[in-house]
This record gives structure tokens, C-alpha cells and sequence, in this order.
């Protein structure tokens, strides 16, 4: 193994039991984060990021495959890893009727770390007041913010985080934004799993991609979300002449009703310089990123599997995923199957 | 191994529904004490005069002087000894006591009858407990972050089994303990038998009872640990205690009774307990009657049932993904 890697996992496989049906969460996955900076985990929901978390905090056993997590061996090595690991899981996973404070203190013991730990870290994440009250109490910001602190007790090498903007407002994922990249200043390497491309294009430099449990693509962030693979919507007086200016130029154009929607370019203002060169002036320059959707579509040749459920699929759009104004919004379409293998 | 079984304790402690449930127990030991003092109670000179009355009318009753008569009649001392005549009256004249409200308070006696009550309500109360403190950990999903902090499942599991055991030990011999202190001051307060033969019966029934309280909410930790659900557990133990123990006897097997879960557990707490076995079968017009279960026979089967409990409990706490 590379001395650099925090994470190494090869020929994971997990399969899960749903109703005498068995459902591959993961199969076959090679991930490997490197040390420093901030490495995204993306794929539709159901794709298989939780349960390989899961398998990469000893929570579940894999069927196959070896996992390696800052130079120990798994199962054996679990133990010695996470003591260098933090890890901020998308349920949860406090008790709801002690204060924030006693369930740190309480873990905080239980790994020998010194009292005056809990205290740093509920400064770090801004809670010391309203970590008095019960958990029970907390808005869904609180809760996300306390499993940062939870994290960070261990003042970790690794840090795992499943979906943690997942259900926050606005503030909310601004501040975990925020969070993220400094942890990656302070030495930390950090994980970072998400179903929200725009939020791995902001906060991550190298980037694994998972479908179906698989290993879809891996690297550079810039490489493989660069805006390449952005389209313009261009509003214009005279779509018919600016089309047929578009595709001289060497664009890719599609007629949206009275607008068109530009593809193959890098620089949208390019559009406007070669539209008023010929007289046509734009009212309306708009970039639309690419979704998960649209990207998985490119990677795999197939769009993610609509949900059985569509009930369940309306409540992830509007509980779980909703992305504020201005930042990318994905359409995650693979609905927690079963057996949790989201 | 004992900062974790502290932390497990806090986590125990720090819990109000926990600490509701222990307040709970000890009011309810108490509530037992106090019934079984005031149901003891002296009787008044008033009580006296009419159980003393009651027994002169019934002492007047013409057939009861006949018997005496035909009683003295009939021994082989014949009407010479006076003796003869004593205990002639004694068996058959009423005696004041017999026309008492109450029977006065005998601790040994107790241990019969509340005292195995108390113990088992206690015993309840506790698994109740200790189901809870399991089950919230995996209803919260708690449970993950705690293996993040400590991944070594066996002692997690260690450390909480021996949490719960030791704070239920420690609540049944506060609340048991109490119960008996209890009855024994109001013993000696009224000049009744309260040496040490009695508090020796008394003694190793609480110990008894504190064994199987520390034993029980064990087995009810590593059933919830099993099922991850308190209320799976408490749905198990419900239904047997009301269902469990007739089906047992639908059983096609001699003997059954001596396997029956609610024998084995009286016959853990009682001094001596004898059951009737329906099931039995008797051979050549001879049957056994009443059977005897000791304590190390009870005390082993009850041991059997923990460990296979404990044993599931910690294989499916090991290999199971959380």
C-alpha cells in the first residue's frame, strides 16, 4: 500500500438480504483517498456510500474484499485506526435524552480523551450554550453540528463525513461548507460523502464517483466535474439566425422553446461576443450545471433507477435534498433501497 | 475495562427514565413493608376481648366438651393424669388466638409470601430497566458512535452487561434490603422471633433474591443486545408470563413442570419449594405427589438459561453490522 493513502479499500463487496432478496450495496469497490485535502464521495442515493462508510468504520463486515484505513488492516486493525478517525454518520446516533455535552463527555470518556476536549470542540463548532439542553431538542443544524464535535473529539487524522449537508438550511450548509475546508488547512484529510455535485465541485480536490456499488470514475475534481460538461441557456431575439451562428461557430445547440441551449464550450462569454459580432444581442446568459443525473448519464450511459417508491422519492427531494438558491441542485434519483445500502 | 463499565454506569445513571424506574422499585419495596407491618399489626384490647369472648361461646359448645370427654376417654393415660386432660383441651377448646383479626408478623413465614413477591416485582421492574437502557442505545442508533469510540465490541458489550448488572445488584439489595430492614426493626419492636435463625432464612433469601435480580436484567441486557428492541424483549417476557407457562404443560413430556421457568425461579427464591406435577405420570397406582426443587438445582437451570441468553447476545453483538 502507499504510504500517503489514509484510505485503501480493494474488491469490496457487500451484499444485503431484503425479503429472501439479495440486494449488492457494494461490489467489487477499489477507493482510495490520499493524504490532505478534502476527498469527495459521490453518487446517487442508493448508490452504496453509506454501507461502504459503514465497512470503513468496522460498523459493517464486508463479504469480500479488504479494507485498508490509515495503514491498518481491517478487522484487526479497526481498533488501532479509528483512533485516528472521526466520523460524522447521517443518522444521529446520540442518545436523545442527554444534553449534547453529557454524550461527548460520555464518549469522550470512553475513549480516554481528557474532559477539557469536549469543551474545545463544542468552541469549535459554536455550541457551548445550547449543548446544555437535551439532544431531543436540537434542530436538525444542531444535531449536524454536534456530530461534527463528536468528530473532532479524537482530534482525528481522518475525518468521515456521510452527507452532512443533508436536511440543513441554507446557513446551515454554508457553515458545513465552511467547516470543511478548514479542517482540510489544519492537516486533517477528510472524506467527504455526498449526493450533491455542486458541493463536491465546491469543497473537494479529488473526487470518487459510485454507482450501483460500483467505482464509476475517480481523480482530480477539475477533471472530472469541470465545467466541460456545463451548457449555457442563451436568450436571444432571433433563435433561428443565432442557431445557425451558434453551429457555424462550431457550438452544439438545442431549440428550448423561444431559447437554445448551448453545449461544447468553456467560456459562456464567448456566446455573447460572437452573437453581437453579428447583431444578435442576448437578453438572457445563463450557465446550467450538470446533475448528477446528467453526469451519471455520461459516466454509465443509463440515468439511475427512478425509486418503486414515489412517495419516498417526494419526501428525499423536499426532507432531505433540498439545495438552496444558487447552488446546484441534483436529481438524485435512487431511492434508499433497503437494508440501508444508501 | 472499568473506566468503560464506569462510563456505561453514567450512561445508566444519567438516564431519567431510568432513574424513574429505580425510584419506582423502591417505593414499591416500600409500599410492601409497610402492607405487610400494618397487616401484622398488634391486635387491640378490644380485638383481644372479642377473639376472648368468641372463644368462650365456641368453648361453651356442647359437643365441644364431649370430645374433650371422649378425648380423655381414649388416651392410654386415662382420666388419672391431668395431663391427659390438658392436652385433650388444648387440641379441641378454641383458643383465644384462632378468634384474632391478624396473624402476628413471622419473618420466616414472610419469605413465603410477600418477601418472594417483593423479590420478584423488584426483579421485574429491573428487567424493565435494563431492557430500556439496552434498546435506547440501538432505537437512538447511539450504539454506532459508541463503537466508533470503542470498536472492540466484546468489551462494549462486557462493559455495559456488567453496568446494568451491577446497578440492578445494587438497587435490589437497597430496595430488598430496605423491605427486610425493615420488617425485621418492626420484629424486634414488637418482641417477636427475630434471632439468627431467622435473619440467617432471611439473609440468604435476599442474597437469593439479589443473585437472580443480577442475573435477570443480565439476561433481559443480552435479549434486547440480541433483538435491538427493548419492546421485543419485553413483548417475549409479557407473553411467556402469561402464555408461556401453560403451553409448557401442553407439552408431551413427563416431568415437564421440573423445566417450567416460573418453578425454577420460586424455587430459587423460596426455602423450600414443592410443585405438583399434572404431567407426571403415576406408575403402578404410585405417584410422587408433591416434588422438592433446591436451590442448586433451580440455581443451575437458571444459569443454563442466562448463558445460552448471553452467549446469543454476544455472537450476534460481534458479527452483526450495526
Amino acid at each position: 500500500m502507499s504510504g500517503d493513502l489514509v484510505v485503501q479499500t480493494h474488491g469490496l463487496r457487500k451484499v444485503y438480504r431484503d425479503r429472501g432478496r439479495k440486494v449488492v450495496a457494494v461490489d467489487d469497490l477499489a477507493l482510495t483517498v490520499e493524504r490532505g485535502g478534502v476527498h469527495g464521495f459521490l453518487g446517487p442515493n442508493g448508490s452504496g456510500k453509506t454501507t461502504t462508510i459503514k465497512m470503513l468504520l468496522g460498523l459493517v463486515r464486508p463479504d469480500s474484499g479488504s479494507v485498508v484505513v490509515l495503514g491498518q488492516q481491517f478487522p484487526a486493525g479497526i481498533p488501532t485506526a479509528l483512533a485516528g478517525v472521526g466520523a460524522l454518520l447521517e443518522r444521529g446516533s446520540f442518545a436523545p435524552d442527554l444534553s449534547g455535552r453529557r454524550n461527548l463527555e460520555l464518549l469522550a470518556r470512553a475513549a480516554s480523551l481528557p474532559p477539557s476536549r469536549v469543551d474545545e470542540v463544542l468552541e469549535t463548532v459554536d455550541l457551548r450554550e445550547i449543548a446544555r439542553r437535551r439532544y431531543r431538542g436540537y434542530s436538525l443544524g444542531v444535531r449536524r453540528r454536534l456530530g461534527v464535535a463528536a468528530a473532532l473529539l479524537k482530534k482525528p487524522e481522518l475525518v468521515i463525513l456521510d452527507e452532512p449537508s443533508n436536511g440543513l438550511d441554507p446557513a446551515g450548509i454554508r457553515d458545513m461548507r465552511d467547516t470543511i475546508p478548514r479542517l482540510s488547512a489544519e492537516g486533517v484529510s477528510v472524506l467527504l460523502s455526498s449526493h450533491i455535485l455542486a458541493e463536491v465541485q465546491q469543497v473537494c480536490s479529488s473526487v470518487s464517483i459510485i454507482g450501483d456499488g460500483r467505482l464509476l470514475a475517480a481523480g482530480q475534481v477539475g477533471e472530472l466535474l469541470g465545467e466541460s460538461t456545463a451548457r449555457t441557456r442563451v436568450g436571444v431575439t432571433e433563435p433561428d439566425r443565432a442557431t445557425a451562428v451558434l453551429l457555424a461557430a462550431g457550438y452544439e445547440v438545442v431549440r428550448e422553446g423561444p431559447d437554445l441551449l448551448v453545449e461544447g464550450h468553456e467560456h459562456p462569454e464567448e456566446i455573447s461576443r460572437r452573437l453581437a459580432e453579428q447583431g444578435l444581442y442576448v437578453h438572457e446568459l445563463s450557465a446550467i450545471r450538470p446533475t448528477l443525473e446528467t453526469f451519471f448519464l455520461k459516466l454509465t450511459g443509463h440515468r439511475p433507477a427512478r425509486p418503486e417508491d414515489p412517495d419516498q422519492w417526494a419526501a428525499d427531494q423536499t426532507a432531505e435534498h433540498v439545495v438552496p438558491t444558487g447552488l446546484t441542485d441534483l436529481t438524485d434519483l435512487m431511492p434508499p433501497t433497503n437494508g440501508d445500502p444508501s | 475495562m472499568i473506566r468503560l463499565i464506569g462510563v456505561e454506569l453514567a450512561r445508566y445513571t444519567s438516564r431519567r427514565v431510568l432513574l424513574l424506574l429505580v425510584v419506582l422499585t423502591a417505593v414499591l419495596a416500600g409500599l410492601v413493608a409497610f402492607q405487610s407491618a400494618w397487616e401484622t399489626r398488634p391486635p387491640s384490647a378490644a380485638e383481644i376481648a372479642t377473639a376472648r369472648a368468641n372463644a368462650d361461646i365456641e368453648a361453651t359448645r356442647a359437643g365441644v366438651e364431649a370430645d374433650i370427654e371422649q378425648c380423655i376417654k381414649d388416651s392410654p393415660l386415662g382420666t388419672e393424669a391431668g395431663f391427659a386432660e390438658q392436652q385433650c383441651r388444648d387440641m379441641f377448646a378454641p383458643a383465644d388466638t384462632s378468634y384474632l383479626p391478624r396473624n402476628e408478623l413471622d419473618l420466616s413465614g414472610t419469605i413465603q409470601g410477600n418477601g418472594t413477591g417483593v423479590a420478584l416485582l423488584v426483579v421485574g421492574l429491573l428487567m424493565i430497566a435494563a431492557s430500556i437502557f439496552a434498546g435506547s442505545d440501538w432505537a437512538s442508533s447511539a450504539i454506532r458512535n459508541q463503537l466508533l469510540f470503542e470498536p472492540r465490541r466484546t468489551r462494549l458489550w462486557v462493559a455495559k452487561a456488567s453496568a446494568v448488572s451491577l446497578a440492578s445488584g445494587a438497587v435490589a439489595l437497597v430496595a430488598l434490603g430496605g423491605f427486610w430492614l425493615a420488617l425485621y426493626l418492626v420484629a424486634a419492636d414488637r418482641g417477636l422471633p427475630h434471632g439468627s435463625a431467622v435473619v440467617g432464612d432471611v439473609g440468604w433469601h435476599l442474597l437469593r433474591a439479589v443473585v437472580l435480580a443480577v442475573g435477570a436484567t443480565a439476561g433481559a441486557f443480552a435479549l434486547t443486545m440480541f433483538f435491538r428492541n427493548a419492546v421485543a424483549t419485553l413483548a417475549l417476557l409479557f407473553t411467556y408470563s402469561i402464555g408461556g407457562e401453560i403451553l409448557v404443560y401442553l407439552l408431551p413430556v413427563d416431568g415437564i413442570a421440573r423445566w417450567s421457568l416460573g418453578n425454577n425461579v420460586f424455587g430459587w427464591l423460596e426455602q423450600h419449594f414443592e410443585y405438583v406435577d399434572p404431567t407426571a405420570r403415576c406408575v403402578l397406582g404410585s405417584c410422587g405427589g408433591a416434588e422438592h426443587l433446591n436451590h442448586l438445582e433451580t440455581g443451575l437451570y437458571l444459569l443454563a438459561l442466562l448463558l445460552v441468553a448471553v452467549a446469543a447476545s454476544w455472537a450476534a453483538f460481534r458479527r452483526r453490522d450495526v
